[in-house]
């Protein structure tokens, strides 16, 4: 085996030389710290790369060249913004900095995606003296540090701001159907959607058709059972607690008919926009980035935020060993390239978006909740964003493997394959334990080649 | 078979010189080409041919040999060889051979649909008629249109509480799904048949054009009808470009990435989990690289296979002595 590769390494050895040669026309000299904490980065440029916000666009850019201005009034270096739309993108971007060594300098990842990330072993490992130069660990909400690495030595993910996922109710409909407060049990979330469902109005809008939030209900309802999903070594999707999660998840829609057929086509926005409409009591799996479209529309003033139930269904209680999750860990973190020359610059950007002010500042524009602890708190007298706040201090985040990426694309797919039988008005025990079980088989076989 | 020759015949016409002799052929004299060829100016093209289609290859044949995934990706030159093991497991763990099945017989059923649509289209917009330059026009939408638009304005109008349905429920039929399950597959043909056949039509259109004018005189003077002039002056003429956008075609229905990733998401309905769908999760939702690419070498070679043989039946050759091996 090893001669063959060798041949082979020759072969493609020019390929190498050339790539390398590429890397190295990108260098560029390492920035200087003056030791008094003060970063001057006068003629540099720091290269950011950023999700891009398709809901605010023109806010977005206006955000991108104020901050750009401050930072240049800060340090003297020039900022520049890169965007990406998709996962994939992203993906494609680290891909070709990580095997190059050239690239933006700092990215802002999603929370879920900070596990493979850090598997790649390509960004800066968070010290001390790392911490100290983003103003110190004690600035962030404790519980938005949970996803930045697999313990709290080997972090590389600095939040930046927390999007918990909590259920927003209509309040008319919640008092029509004669219930004082929103469901805590999942159970009791879908008696009460029962109740609300009546001609013209469902008791729940549901995504089902969405790439993302199944996995979400589904991981939320186990882990509340106990069942983390990946447990040390072992995957668990084939434990009771999955199963009795996706017979809750469907059923709302098979046996409560508490939800819209016309759902098993929905993502996440159609869903937004029936309740919005008024056609449902409950949306859960949603955060306070949708009170812009809510107020939009007439919807306004008549919708509250609530805690999604933290008792898993078919249970009155949390069993012993049931963990109060609200909601999966979900936000933002920023990443620091370990190939970047400009780490001081880089790290005093972060400390820049971070602050106090910053940050609020940055909630009143995109809805999104500060991890900063004083800007957090700030928002607590607002009762709308109450319920999320509580959220984010009760986020559990996913188990940080790089394996994490499979276990949600099974859990997922389990979902999409079963939308047929969903129209249908059914889902047999035996068609689910099916794909329960090949979902098994591939995210374990994931888990068993993470390292 | 009249036709083959009748063309033949035509195409020696084309390449004599006007009026003059037959070239002399003298066999001893070497030509220039072969006695001093200048090769050093293929180097540019032969350049560009290697950074863009050999590197590439080579890098994906050896990206299919290695355990490339998230963990190993910051140090791919010394990433483990693995061999074939990615191939075994791409064939025997993973839905790839289904998945090829459905691109295959996917890309293969659009396109047997749509080079009748494509010529028939030709063939009503070759007289000259009032409006003909508009009809023209019109053909061309499904084309210009990016797919993206195409995927997301068929997904919108397929939903289950979408336009087709409601136009459907009030005559009376209940169309069940058209995004997931069985139907999703039938789904998936008919967007991408009303997206590509102006392909068809286009390739057809400059075949049609070739036709000299005095052919169409030849054949109105010894009296054919039209259905004669189609079946045995124009579809000979069409032959060679209707086979060549036949395999462009399938070749292209069988790439397709937006059309199924925009309509169905992913991960796909199992149905329309098309090579393409496959290849993008296995690469960027799992990040197993070195697996994806052997799933690409797997495909490439099983439908290089049939291409080939494709090739060496329709004798698609644009060299003079093509047809005549």
């Amino acid at each position: 085996m090893e001669i063959t590769r060798k041949n082979f390494l020759i072969g493609i050895g020019g390929m190498g030389a050339l790539s390398l040669a590429l890397a190295a026309c990108g260098g560029s000299p390492d920035t200087s710290s003056s030791g008094t904490g003060k970063v001057d980065g006068t003629g540099k440029t720091l290269t950011v790369l950023f999700s891009t916000k398709s809901q605010y666009p023109e806010e977005q850019k206006a955000w991108f060249a104020k901050t750009a201005e401050d930072f240049k009034t800060l340090t003297g270096a020039t900022l520049q913004w890169e965007t990406f739309a998709s996962a994939n993108d992203e993906m494609t971007r680290i891909q070709t900095s990580v095997v190059s060594g050239t690239g933006p300098d700092v990215y802002g990842l999603g929370t879920t995606f900070t596990p493979t990330a850090y598997s790649t072993g390509a960004f800066v490992k968070m010290g001390d003296a790392e911490w100290k130069k983003v103003g110190g660990k004690d600035k962030f909400v404790p519980a938005t540090l949970g996803i930045s690495g697999p313990d709290a030595n080997n972090q590389i993910g600095i939040p930046f701001v927390s999007r918990p996922f909590v259920m927003a109710y209509n309040t008319e409909m919640l008092k029509a159907a004669g219930i004082d407060k929103p469901a805590t049990t999942w159970d009791e979330f879908s008696d009460h959607a029962k109740k609300m469902t009546k001609p013209g109005q469902y008791g729940l809008a549901i995504a089902y058709k969405d790439n993302f939030d199944p996995w979400k209900f589904i991981w939320g309802m186990s882990i509340q059972g106990g069942n983390p999903i990946i447990d040390g070594k072992k995957v668990r999707i084939d434990d009771p607690t999955v199963l009795a999660a996706y017979d809750a998840y469907f059923g709302w829609l098979t046996k409560d008919k508490a939800v819209d057929p016309a759902s098993v086509g929905w993502g996440n926005a159609q869903a937004l926009a029936a309740f919005a409409a008024g056609k449902a009591g409950y949306f859960p799996m949603t955060s306070p980035l949708s009170i812009p479209t809510l107020d939009k529309s007439p919807m306004k003033g008549k919708y509250q935020y609530a805690l999604l139930p933290m008792v898993p269904p078919g249970q009155t209680a949390r069993p012993s060993g049931g963990v109060e999750a609200a909601s999966i860990l979900s936000g933002d973190n920023l990443v620091v390239a370990d190939y970047s020359p400009n780490k001081d610059l880089a790290f005093a950007f972060i400390k820049m978006i971070t602050d106090t002010a910053a940050q609020a500042n940055y909630y009143k524009i995109f809805g999104e909740i500060p991890t900063n602890v004083e800007a957090a708190k700030s928002l607590k007298s607002d009762p709308l964003v109450a319920p999320a706040l509580d959220a984010a201090s009760k986020s559990v985040a996913t188990p940080f493997s790089g394996a994490w990426g499979d276990v949600q694309l099974a859990l997922t797919n389990i979902a999409v394959q079963t939308i047929p039988d969903l129209s249908a008005g059914s889902v047999s025990e035996s068609a689910l334990s099916g794909r329960i079980k090949t979902a098994q088989s591939t995210a374990q076989a994931a888990l068993d080649r993470a390292k | 078979m009249t036709s083959e020759i009748a063309g033949n015949t035509l195409r020696d016409e084309a390449t004599r010189p006007a009026g003059g002799p037959p070239a002399p052929q003298n066999k001893k004299r070497k030509g220039v080409t072969e006695r001093d060829r200048p090769l050093w100016l293929l180097a540019p093209g032969g350049l560009l041919i290697a950074v863009i289609i050999l590197i590439p290859l080579v890098l994906a044949l050896y990206m299919s040999l290695i355990d490339l995934d998230q963990y190993t990706l910051r140090k791919w030159l010394t990433t483990p060889f693995i061999g074939v093991e990615n191939f075994v497991e791409a064939l025997t763990k993973t839905d790839l051979l289904r998945s090829i099945w459905i691109s295959v017989s996917f890309a293969v059923v659009s396109t047997i649909v749509t080079v009748p649509l494509g010529v028939a289209a030709v063939v009503v917009t070759q007289n000259p008629y009032r409006g003909r330059a508009i009809v023209r026009a019109v053909f061309l939408i499904p084309y210009v249109l990016p797919s993206f638009v195409v995927a997301t304005v068929w997904r919108t109008m397929l939903q289950p509480d979408g336009i087709v349905n409601s136009v459907l429920h009030n005559v009376g039929i209940d169309p069940g799904l058209w995004l997931n399950g069985p139907m999703s597959y039938w789904t998936l043909i008919l967007v991408e048949i009303w997206a590509a056949w102006p392909f068809i039509y286009l390739l057809a259109l400059a075949g049609l054009q070739s036709v000299d004018h005095e052919v169409h005189e030849a054949a109105a003077i010894d009296g054919a009808l039209w259905w004669r002039k189609l079946r045995e002056v124009i579809f000979p003429y069409l032959k060679g470009p209707v086979s060549l956008a036949f395999l462009l075609g399938t070749l292209n229905h069988i790439n397709n990435f937006t059309l199924p990733f925009v309509l169905f998401g992913a991960p796909a309905p199992a149905d329309v989990n098309v090579l393409p769908i496959l290849v993008y999760v296995t690469s960027f939702q799992s990040f197993r690289f070195g697996l994806s690419a052997a799933m690409a070498v797997v495909s490439l070679i099983l439908i290089a296979i049939p291409l080939f043989i494709y090739l060496r039946a329709v004798k698609l050759d644009v060299s003079d002595d093509g047809g005549k091996k």
